[in-house]
């Protein structure tokens, strides 16, 4: 009769803690201010109005930033996730690094390019060293597993095989929340997804059939991936894509080739920052917890392009129109 | 006082008088813990703005005290309290009773949605600190309805009581 939400208590102390930690947010001015700066070490007073401020050290060296930004944000979203009646927001964010590290445990690495988010490194090393016991659902239902757990997938395709397990962990998360908004964004993140990885092989030349072998079956996007695979050029693609980002994918087209899949993927990552904005209009929910999280993503991104820009002299146009748009 | 002292018309008077108090009660406890929790949020990030955050975090207690005026003027205005105890009849009664349901129903629902807008409120100024003054219009806007069913509640019970008294009186 009052509020259908339920632990209403818990999302309200979590949506209190990121109502503070939202007032550190920063405008696109903050980046173009960066970008504008002669030398580097004129960043670093820029960097401590950010949320990296706890991070930084004197002894702190330049060519470790990506690594600082993304332990930050997994260290916030973590803290966050501790707090949350559902880790469920949270995970979305995290799976992509636990993925990356999967791909490395695949390849027999048992160091890790990313902090722990759902597999601990533990459970990597283990699979690393062949034991596939711990793998999450998604993968192990993916196939690719022989008698007695031996993987059979061809280790030439073992990142195909990975993406399509990621898409469809993603979907599942997603679904377990019952929420509109997140669900519009996922399944726009997934979608997204499917066209670039589809898009890559066909300018590379690799046959779509390896790739839709592993990304089937995905659920909604079953057809449409079975429709793609089977026209070669990309021209005729945004019909089957459909929706908003097909349309987002016929502007990116009229571009310059090797400008094509960076633009799709920027304006994709701002129309998906659009949608987790509506998340801010809510008092207390998963919706909160997962626009901010959305949020952070982007900064830490927009943070990552303008130093790494810097230091390896990028053009300041350049990186300016790679800004992706932030939260606030 | 034997219970059979108690006729119906009385009953159903006090029942009125217990649901102002019960439902304007539970309604500040479940506004207040709504608002809290959001405060105790934004207390965990950033412990100095706890004085700006106090009066949100209590307007929503006011309607646990109006249910509670209404229910003591009832006491009072029918004898119950300090005073010669006075017939009711059944009609007055029943119109009493729904007289404090219908006040402690607004109490309860806007002592809830005053704990929410208390907590959009405390958000506001976890972000913008120095918006506290604009934030505590949004669950003061709230409160205007739960004053409103105070007000209508004292008028009914001291309009339907007042030919009693005049009675007792021997007007």
């Amino acid at each position: 009769m009052i509020s259908r939400l339920p632990n209403v208590p818990q999302w309200g102390f979590v949506s209190g803690r990121i109502s503070s930690l939202e007032a550190y947010f920063l405008p696109r001015e903050f980046f173009t201010g960066i970008i504008i700066q002669e030398r580097i070490d004129d960043v670093i007073p820029h960097l401590q109005d950010t949320f990296l401020r706890d991070y930084l050290a004197p002894t702190m060296v330049w060519g470790d930033f990506s690594a600082l930004s993304d332990r930050c944000f997994y260290d916030i979203a973590i803290s966050i996730r501790s707090d949350c009646p559902s880790s469920i927001p949270a995970d979305i964010f995290l799976l992509q690094g636990d993925y990356l590290n999967l791909s490395s445990a695949f390849s027999g690495e048992t160091r890790f390019p990313f902090p722990v988010g759902i597999l601990s490194h533990e459970k990597l090393s283990a699979i690393a060293h062949g034991d596939f016991a711990d793998l999450p659902k998604p993968v192990v239902e993916a196939g690719g597993f022989g008698e007695g757990g031996v993987c059979e997938v061809f280790p030439g395709v073992i990142n195909a095989f990975l993406d399509g397990a990621y898409l469809r962990h993603l979907l599942t998360l997603a679904q377990g929340l019952g929420s509109e908004m997140i669900r519009e964004y996922v399944h726009d993140k997934v979608l997204a997804a499917i066209v670039i990885i589809l898009w890559r092989a066909v300018k590379q030349g690799i046959p779509m059939k390896r790739y839709q072998q592993y990304l089937l079956a995905l659920d909604e996007f079953t057809e449409v991936i079975a429709e793609l695979a089977g026209m070669q050029n990309p021209e005729t693609w945004q019909s089957a894509i459909g929706g908003r980002i097909g349309d987002l994918f016929a502007e990116s087209i009229e571009l310059e080739m090797d400008d094509q899949i960076s633009d799709f993927d920027l304006r994709v990552t701002n129309h998906l920052t659009g949608i987790a904005r509506n998340g801010k209009l809510q008092t207390a929910g998963p919706e909160r917890v997962f626009a901010f999280l959305s949020g952070l993503l982007v900064e830490m991104q927009n943070l990552k392009l303008v130093v790494t820009g810097k230091l390896n002299r990028i053009d300041q146009g350049v990186l300016k129109q790679r800004l992706k748009d932030c939260y606030v | 006082m034997l219970p059979e002292w108690i006729e119906l018309g009385r009953g159903l008077c006090y029942a009125g008088a217990g649901l102002a108090f019960g439902l304007g009660g539970s309604g500040s406890a479940w506004g207040i813990a709504i608002a809290a929790h959001q405060c105790a949020g934004v207390l965990r990030e950033k412990p100095e703005l706890f004085g700006r955050m106090l009066v949100m975090l209590a307007l929503p207690g006011t309607q646990g005290f109006y249910g509670f005026i209404a229910a003591i003027l009832m006491m009072t205005q029918t004898g119950l309290i300090g005073g010669s105890v006075l017939k009711i009849t059944l009609g007055t009664g029943l119109a009493l009773f729904f007289v404090g349901l219908g006040c402690g129903l607004a109490l309860f629902i806007s002592a809830i949605k005053q704990g929410e807008a208390s907590a959009a409120g405390i958000s506001l100024i976890a972000r913008r600190p120095e918006a506290a003054g604009r934030a505590i219009l949004f669950p003061a806007f709230v409160e205007t309805y739960a004053v409103v069913a105070l007000l209508a509640t004292v008028l009914f019970i001291i309009f339907l009581t007042q030919p009693l008294a005049l009675k007792s009186l021997g007007i």
